[in-house]
Formats: C-alpha cells, sequence, structure tokens
C-alpha cells in the first residue's frame, strides 16, 4: 500500500463530532500531497467557515497523520476557498445525513 | 485564502461557561421572585420592586450575562477574531456578576439605593461593550453579521444610559419624562440589543445547525435598515408623543422582522441536515413567536388598542416567546460545543469520543420544551382572563421548567 493510501485511509478515522461522518466521506479533504522526503501536507476545508470545531479536527488530523508509519513533517492547512459543498459529499455520508 | 483559516480561534472555555453558569442560576432566581410575586402578575401591575427586581435577574442576570458569555465564544468563530483580552473578560466577569446581583436585589428590597448597584453593573457592561469593539475591531472583513452585533452592541450602550437615569430618578429624582425614558429603555433593551443580536448570530448559527450551503443572505441588508428604522421612528414617537409614529415603527418593526425571516426561509430550505435537534428547533420557533408578536403588536396600533395591561402581556411574550425561548433553545446546543471542545478536543482521532448528540438528551429536550411553551402561553392566558390560580399554577411550572432546564445543562459538565 502506498504512503499516499495510507494517508488517505488514515482520516477516515477523523469524525466530524457535529454529524458523526468522517472528514473523508463528507468530502472535507481536498488533497494529500507527499514530497520526496515523506512529508506530508493536508489542503482541506470545514462545512463552514469559523466552524468552532475547526482546532478539534485539525488536531485530529494531524494525530491521525502522524500514526501512519514513515510520514515526515504534517501540515495541515485548512482553506475556505473552494467552499464546501453538499456536492462534495460521498453518496455513504448523504445517506447518513438523510440528504439523498 | 480567507482570513483566519488557520488561526487559533479558541477562548479559555472558563471564560463563557461562568458567565452561562451565572445566567442559569440568574434564570431560576427570577422564576422563583416571579412565583412569589404571582398577585402582581396577575394584577398586571408590573411596576412594584419585586417585578422589578424578578425582571432585572432575568434580563440582565441571565439573558444578557448568557449573551454575554455566548458572545465570548461565538465572535471568535463567527468573526475569525480573537477576543482582545481573555483576562480583562474574567476582571468583567466578576465586575458585572456584582452590579447585576446588587442592583437585582437593591431594585426589590430598597429600590433608592439601587443605583449603587447599578453603578458597579454599568461599569461591567462598559467593560463588555470596549472589549467587544476592540475584538470585532480587529475583524478584517466585515460583514452583514457584524453590522448587525454592532447595531445591537449600540442599542446595549444606550440602554444602559437610559437604565441608569431611571435608577438615578428612583434613587435621587430630578429626572423628567421617566415614562418617556422607561419606554426607550425596554425598547432599546429588548427590541434593539437583543433582537439586532439574535438576528445576527442567526445568520451564522442557522446555517451552521443545520449544516445550510448556497443561501443568499440577500433580505439581510434590509432586515437591518428597516428595523433599526423603525426603532429610530417609535422612540421619536415616544419623545413627540405622536400616534402615528408609533404605528409606523411598529411597521417598519414588522417588515424588518419580515425580512430577516425571509432569509431563515431560505437558509431551512438549503440545509443538508434534514432532521433539526430539538433545541435547534425551539430557538427557530422563537423566530415563528418573534414575527407574531410583531404583527400583534402592529394590528394593536393599527386598531387603537391601548389598554396598558395587554401591552404589559405583550412585552412579557416579547421577552419570553422570542428573546428567552431563542436563548433557551440555543444555549442548549451551545453548551454542549464547549463541553465537547474542552473534554474532547485534544482526543479527537486519537480515541473513540462522543458525538455531541451523545451529550444531548432530546427525550428530556422534548419535555422541557414543551413545559415551557404550555407555562408561558397558560400565563398570560390566565392573566389576561384574571384567573389568580391559573396564573399560580402556570408560573410554577416555568419556575420547575427554569429549575430542570439549568440542572439539564449543568448535567451536560458531568458525561
Amino acid at each position: 500500500m502506498s504512503l499516499l493510501t495510507k494517508v488517505g485511509a488514515s482520516l477516515f478515522e477523523v469524525i466530524d463530532p457535529e454529524l458523526g461522518v468522517n472528514i473523508m466521506d463528507l468530502g472535507l479533504v481536498y488533497g494529500i500531497e507527499i514530497d520526496d522526503e515523506d512529508n506530508i501536507k493536508i489542503t482541506m476545508t470545514l462545512t463552514t467557515p469559523g466552524c468552532p470545531m475547526h482546532d478539534s479536527i485539525k488536531n485530529g488530523v494531524q494525530y491521525q497523520v502522524s500514526q501512519v508509519e514513515g510520514v515526515g513533517e504534517i501540515d495541515v492547512n485548512i482553506i475556505w476557498e473552494p467552499a464546501w459543498t453538499p456536492a462534495k459529499m460521498s453518496e455513504k455520508a448523504k445517506e447518513m445525513l438523510g440528504f439523498s | 485564502m480567507m482570513p483566519g483559516a488557520n488561526m487559533k480561534i479558541d477562548t479559555d472555555i472558563r471564560l463563557p461557561l461562568s458567565f452561562i453558569l451565572y445566567g442559569l442560576l440568574a434564570l431560576v432566581i427570577s422564576q422563583v421572585i416571579l412565583f412569589v410575586s404571582n398577585d402582581a402578575l396577575l394584577t398586571g401591575h408590573f411596576r412594584i420592586p419585586d417585578i422589578w427586581m424578578g425582571a432585572h435577574f432575568l434580563l440582565l442576570g441571565y439573558a444578557v450575562m448568557v449573551a454575554m458569555g455566548a458572545m465570548y465564544q461565538l465572535v471568535p468563530v463567527a468573526f475569525l477574531t480573537p477576543i482582545w483580552s481573555q483576562k480583562f473578560g474574567f476582571v468583567q466577569l466578576g465586575i458585572t456578576v456584582i452590579g447585576v446581583t446588587a442592583f437585582a436585589i437593591l431594585l426589590g428590597v430598597n429600590p433608592d439605593k439601587a443605583i449603587f448597584g447599578g453603578i458597579i453593573a454599568i461599569a461591567g457592561i462598559l467593560m463588555f461593550i470596549f472589549q467587544m469593539v476592540m475584538s470585532i475591531w480587529n475583524q478584517e472583513k466585515k460583514t452583514m453579521m457584524t453590522y448587525f452585533v454592532i447595531g445591537a452592541i449600540a442599542c446595549f450602550f444606550l440602554t444602559i444610559i437610559a437604565g441608569f437615569l431611571l435608577a438615578w430618578n428612583i434613587s435621587v429624582g430630578g429626572i423628567g419624562n421617566h415614562n418617556t425614558i422607561l419606554s426607550t429603555h425596554i425598547l432599546l433593551g429588548v427590541a434593539g440589543w437583543f433582537t439586532l443580536l439574535i438576528f445576527g448570530f442567526s445568520y451564522k448559527l442557522v446555517p451552521m445547525f443545520s449544516l445550510s450551503h448556497g443561501f443568499s443572505m440577500k433580505w439581510a441588508k434590509p432586515a437591518l435598515l428597516t428595523y433599526v428604522i423603525g426603532l429610530i421612528v417609535l422612540i421619536s414617537s415616544f419623545w413627540s408623543s405622536r400616534e402615528i409614529g408609533q404605528t409606523i415603527g411598529w411597521g417598519l418593526l414588522f417588515f424588518g422582522f419580515g425580512f430577516f425571516c425571509l432569509d431563515i426561509k431560505d437558509i431551512l430550505s438549503k440545509r443538508v441536515k434534514k432532521k433539526l435537534d430539538k433545541s435547534f428547533s425551539f430557538a427557530l420557533l422563537a423566530i415563528i413567536n418573534g414575527l407574531t408578536i410583531h404583527a400583534l403588536a402592529l394590528i394593536f396600533r393599527l386598531v387603537g388598542m391601548n389598554d396598558s395591561i395587554v401591552w404589559s402581556w405583550l412585552i412579557f411574550l416579547y421577552i419570553m416567546g422570542w428573546i428567552i425561548f431563542s436563548i433557551l433553545g440555543y444555549l442548549n446546543k451551545i453548551v454542549p460545543v464547549l463541553w465537547w471542545t474542552y473534554k474532547y478536543s485534544e482526543k479527537i482521532g486519537k480515541e473513540k469520543v462522543p458525538l455531541l448528540k451523545d451529550l444531548i438528551n432530546e427525550k428530556a429536550n422534548i419535555v422541557l420544551f414543551s413545559l415551557f411553551i404550555i407555562s408561558v402561553v397558560g400565563l398570560t392566558l390566565g392573566a389576561l382572563a384574571q384567573y389568580g390560580l391559573v396564573v399560580v399554577l402556570f408560573q410554577g411550572i416555568l419556575t420547575i421548567a427554569s429549575l430542570l432546564y439549568t440542572i439539564s445543562i449543568i448535567r451536560i459538565l458531568f458525561l
């Protein structure tokens, strides 16, 4: 399994506490970049700017990725553009939230 | 990237929570006082020391203190700007608690000396206004929410100036137009400060709790302008004694509120969460109540209804059905978020942590909020129909509901 796949898989363990759905299925993660030294850069958003869970979710991502063997430095970059929309959710997430 | 995207914006939880816990204690005290004073409620005589004490524990002790605590938590997350000084916030908390408690008690037991408690309370409130102005000042990109909150803070400032004049008159005397100042004080406090504040934060909280996206907020500006102009027209009519001004003023307030409702309707129609929490639904019910009460006020003006007892109960419904219900609903969502963040924020992703909904007892909330609705409706009808026993019964239920609500919030802190 590649490092990229492992990092992606680890993020399924970070659950949005308000919605009860993991951040991957919610479509909050926009990109995972890995450089030559296996440093990881996660570009992600939240369902709303100024989400009260901002730091909690960011810390959760940081921790989960740090548990993946072989990763270097971790940078979690939260952005608001492009803004998250419900269209970014997986079918599973839509079903869980009764939105389908 | 929007400003603040990667900025740490957490407020020390002890600050908002201390305000909220004091507020809940004041809520119970206010309801006990009003229960004991049920004979005055029955006759519609609200301007007596016991009712002043109960009303100020309710509005200053509960509603204002909870609003302050909520703002310490919400301003950083809604405006993406940190609180200017949290140390200053703790000092402000201490002074305001002493001032509000002393002021409310003195209004009931020794109104002539209430001015002394009032001065301390005013000092605490002025510190709060200064804190918020300094915090919001640093917001890089102002939004409509900012302008609602600035409007609310401006009304709050004028409310306490008017309140100070009233307390001075009771203690020392010498200032004319006491009744006009009182009307201005009530309008600026309940309609200016609280309503504009709830409008502003609803534009953040309603989309957040319903997970709504793609809404326009196109009515926000007309809502703010119409409501503020309505306040100015209504206050002007108090001072000029022009009846037509009151009708126009209430008309503008109704339309301002209506514009806000159009935006809320749009936000809810675009929500992702189809099943809404009971607490949040209760806050939404408060919006319907608010619109209905504004409509009633306008109708009463149009048909020339001038019965002071009816208007007193309309103000009671405005305070309970709109402001207090809004705060009760939102608070029941905000406290779990605060407590969850404090207790589990560092554990997310590391171990299994409860979801926010696990901290909330939805079944108990149904009972609690039903009790609030039943008691406020029963109390109003009983008082208007002059049934003493009904007033005692429903004020008793309201007191019990307030106590149970407080216990339900405190219970969260032990989860």
